[in-house]
């Protein structure tokens, strides 16, 4: 018997409580309210914009370093100097070339590197302050419910399907079962953050793809409370080099907050050819370096996550409308990977999709037709210019560091055209190469106190699910982990998984896949590099995940 | 407005979110110049009747019958359409109980009719009835009204009235009938077994004073047995860590950790548990630690006050012996 769902029926419907999603939110709640108060016909209400946050709370699932450019956050909310959490700004920014043993700052801070005018900022923070706002406004802002499924239109889509709740391990509704909801919306915004479940569904069966499949990085991050006086709050820095290859994409960073507070964390483009490379041990190898050493010695770590974050600039930007549908944030590809800098792109996509919503509210046609200002409104905005100058700057790094940093020098002076434009990129679970049967490195396991093995960090991310429920990482065929996987790639998802969800278990004289789906930090690294792409992350119940309090 | 009211008994004892009910169904009776009708369903339910009488309703109905001693929903639906049939009521009203959300929406689908359950609230808007009920974990609430012919089904959540509003009958006592339906005994096509209550956690860990937990290091299920004769030579408990409860190896009960239970007995004897912080936050605060591993730099040798570098399927048997000597 197909399940009988509640329906409601909105004006907007976002997915995601990101900054982008809340942004939208926000600037969608601002524009109508000075709308009606014109007495201008249409009326419209805040309360029909719905948001949908798969967190215990607005926040919970936010990572990033983060520095932010404030000035998408100025458009938004002018005086927000007032009340925003901003932490602290950035007074020195240095760029670190680390060797085993050593290090050296670049004597002139390359301009990418240069932060000067940018805030150190807790995302979670800033992003539990914005959705005050936004709840502030009257719009309805639902916590714990994710969106599961779409709701296709011909061309488009036309809403969604909340999780259903009270599903137990092996799919039989318990006593608290409540099947999702049916929202139907006229516009669906998918703020989904990188590799959203939706956004992923949306852009196969749309076809949205652009010349270059996206690409993604995973990063890893610890915060600390360290020693008095280690070091200065404002004071921002990026490592190039050890322990990473010069093979490889990456680097670490240092950033000062305010009371002592440190945020540490190393990314590393989901590209790399060694399957079995483990991007967390990376980052804790990177800790032992003297410069870190030094800084956290004494220190205590507070909080741990990891995220995924898009790579593949303009040239990867998914078609970002479709009837009754528009895509913000790291879902929508708005993120500079010269800089490493999303939040306030994803701030100003979810603004621009909101004026886009607001006009086609208005002239009460949300189709492709009435959206597709929204690429207008992105080619004319800021967006366009900073994600241009760059459109090739990720693709300039597929042999490694040394053709990187001359292609990328040829884009810098010629307006980011270098010398082949576009250039193409590759998906890149592609670059991994087979094993042959070398045997695996052994696991990094930490001293406890400098660095940690995964579980102990796993631990400090906060994260809980409700355990009786069914596995929200659907693998597609098992038996290639236990047959081709283990022969060519020797499962990678054992490496890449910062959050040690996935294990090879011994079963009589093969492995088989255990997934301790509770320890998922929701990075979506899995579904992104594992090399079959037979893993699909899904929502799990509403509320699970991690809890990334100061993150 | 004419109104049924279904309470719920079971084996002579009232679920008491039915006098919540009839609370809603009078507001509901005042709000429309409505009378009420309240039912009671069974065998031998005229004392209840009586009782459902002394309350401020027109008429009680006893809807007896041999066959509905028990609860079936073949049984409650039968009946209940028999007696929805004879009475017709504009709207019938029911506990939003277990029961209910067993048999009430296959009561309303036999006759065509629509049904809203779990209603917190209603509201009389000009000539049409409203409904209340919550959406989103009740961060919202969703105004139904129906648009079908009658009776009209609907159920109200507990704790959405309250019982002590409940207003007694005016002269002193309503009429009780009692209703005959008909139902054959090859209708029935469910029997209910004996009532249980389902066991409670049938151990309480936080309680035991000697725990003996196991790990991954006993490698398969058929090997906790020893584990449960060291447990049981200790007289103490078994427990586990995450993983072992996650094969099913031992019950969730079991679990000791952060997503199990926390526990602080006198004696925590660690069986092949490497102490992953996440099952160290659960016995930390364990008076004795006594941990058995065979990496000697696992973590759980952190925190043990003994600990033995070594097999487990050496030490067990060999624990039991002893223990078992000692004691007699």
């Amino acid at each position: 018997m197909a399940i009988q769902r509640e329906q409601l029926d909105a004006d907007v419907l976002i997915v995601g409580a990101g900054p982008a999603g809340l942004s939208c939110a926000l600037h969608l709640a601002n524009l109508i309210k000075k709308h009606n108060t014109s007495g201008a016909k249409p009326e419209l209400s805040a309360e029909n914009i719905y948001v949908l946050e798969k967190g215990r709370e607005i926040g919970a699932h936010q990572l990033s370093g983060a520095i932010m450019n404030p000035k998408a956050l100025a458009e938004l909310v002018p005086d927000f100097e007032k009340s925003a959490p901003l932490d602290t700004l950035v007074t020195d920014s240095a760029a670190l070339l680390f060797t085993q043993k050593s290090s050296f700052r670049f004597p002139v801070t390359p301009p990418p590197f240069n932060n000067a005018g940018n805030f150190v900022i807790s995302l979670n923070k800033l992003v539990k302050w914005l959705g005050g706002l936004v709840e502030a406004a009257g719009v309805n802002v639902f916590k714990e419910f994710g969106g599961a499924e779409l709701i296709f239109a011909e061309n488009g889509i036309a809403g969604v399907i909340t999780e259903d709740k009270g599903v137990d391990k092996n799919g039989k509704p318990k006593d608290n079962y409540t099947p999702g909801y049916k929202l139907r919306a006229k516009v669906t915004v998918l703020a989904e953050g990188p590799r959203g479940s939706l956004t992923k569904q949306l852009v196969e069966n749309q076809k949205l793809d652009n010349i270059n499949p996206q690409t993604y990085g995973i990063g890893i991050k610890e915060l600390w409370d360290v020693q008095p006086g280690k070091i200065k709050p404002g004071f921002v820095a990026h490592t190039l080099g050890w322990p990473l290859s010069t093979k490889m994409y990456g680097g670490g960073w240092i950033y000062g907050l305010s009371n002592n507070r440190v945020s540490i964390g190393l990314v590393v483009a989901l590209e790399y050819a060694d399957p079995r490379f483990d991007p967390h041990a990376a980052f804790q190898i990177w800790k032992t370096h003297p410069f870190v050493r030094n800084l956290l010695e004494g220190g205590k770590l507070v909080r741990y996550g990891a995220k995924s974050l898009p790579y593949g600039g303009w040239y990867s930007m998914p078609r970002n409308y479709v009837d009754g549908g528009l895509i913000v944030g790291d879902s929508g590809s708005f993120l500079d990977s010269q800089r490493l800098k999303g939040v306030h792109l994803a701030m100003k996509s979810g603004m621009l999709a909101a004026e886009t919503i607001f006009e086609a509210l208005k002239a009460g046609d949300t189709s492709a037709r009435t959206l597709k200002l929204y690429q207008e409104k992105i080619d004319r905005s800021y967006i366009r210019e900073e994600l241009w100058k760059v459109r090739n700057f990720h693709q300039s790094f597929h042999n490694g560091l040394l053709d990187g940093f001359v292609l990328s020098g040829l884009q810098q002076i010629s307006g980011g055209r270098g010398l082949i434009d576009p250039m193409h990129a590759h998906p890149g679970y592609e670059a991994y190469q087979q094993i042959y049967g070398r045997p695996a490195p052994e696991r990094f396991k930490g001293d406890g106190k400098l660095t940690f093995d995964r579980l102990t960090d796993v631990y400090h991310s906060g994260t809980r699910h409700e355990e009786d429920q069914p596995c929200h990482l659907k693998v597609l065929d098992l038996n290639i982990c236990s047959t081709r996987c283990v022969e060519e790639y020797g499962n990678p998802c054992q490496y890449f998984c910062p959050a040690a969800v996935y294990e090879m278990a011994k079963e009589g004289t093969g492995l088989k896949l255990k997934i301790n789906a509770a320890n998922c930090v929701h990075c979506k690294t899995c579904d992104i590099a594992d090399p079959y792409q037979i893993i699909n992350w899904t929502v799990p119940e509403g509320g699970g995940g991690p809890n990334y309090e100061g993150m | 407005m004419k109104i049924l009211v279904v309470t719920e008994q079971r084996q002579g004892k009232w679920n008491n979110t039915s006098f919540e009910t009839l609370v809603a169904a009078q507001q509901i009776a005042a709000a429309t110049a409505g009378t009420i009708t309240a039912a009671v369903v069974g065998k031998n339910v005229t004392t209840l009747a009586e009782e459902l009488a002394a309350k401020n309703v027109a008429e009680v109905l006893a809807v007896e019958n041999e066959l509905l001693q028990n609860y079936t929903p073949d049984g409650y639906c039968i009946a209940l359409k028999q007696i929805v049939e004879s009475t017709k009521p504009d709207l019938v009203l029911f506990p939003h109980t277990y029961q209910v959300r067993d048999f009430a929406p296959k009561l309303a689908a036999m006759l065509g009719r629509g049904m809203v359950g779990d209603c917190v609230g209603f509201r009389r808007e000009g000539e049409k009835l409203i409904f209340v009920r919550q959406m989103f974990q009740g961060k919202t609430a969703a105004d139904v009204s129906f648009v079908g012919a009658t009776p009209w089904f609907a159920s109200f959540q507990s704790g959405a009235f309250r019982a002590d509003m409940l207003e007694a009958h005016a002269s002193g006592k309503a009429p009780v009938n009692t209703a005959k339906v008909e139902l054959k005994a090859e209708d029935i096509r469910t029997k209910p077994l004996e009532l249980f209550k389902e066991a409670k956690a049938s151990v309480d860990l936080t309680q035991a004073p000697l725990i003996v937990a196991i790990g991954r290091g006993i490698k398969a299920p058929e090997n906790i047995a020893q584990a449960e004769a060291v447990a049981k030579a200790l007289g103490g408990e078994i427990a586990a860590s995450r993983p072992i409860c996650d094969e099913g190896w031992l019950p969730m009960e079991r679990q000791i950790g952060s997503s199990g239970q926390t526990v602080a007995p006198k004696l925590y004897l660690a069986l092949g548990i490497s102490g992953a912080i996440q099952h160290v936050v659960g016995m930390k605060g364990s008076r004795t630690i006594v941990a058995v591993n065979k990496d000697q730099n696992a973590p759980i040798f952190e925190i043990a006050d003994y600990g033995i570098v070594g097999d487990i399927f050496e030490i067990m048997p060999a624990l039991t012996e002893e223990l078992q000597k000692a004691k007699s």
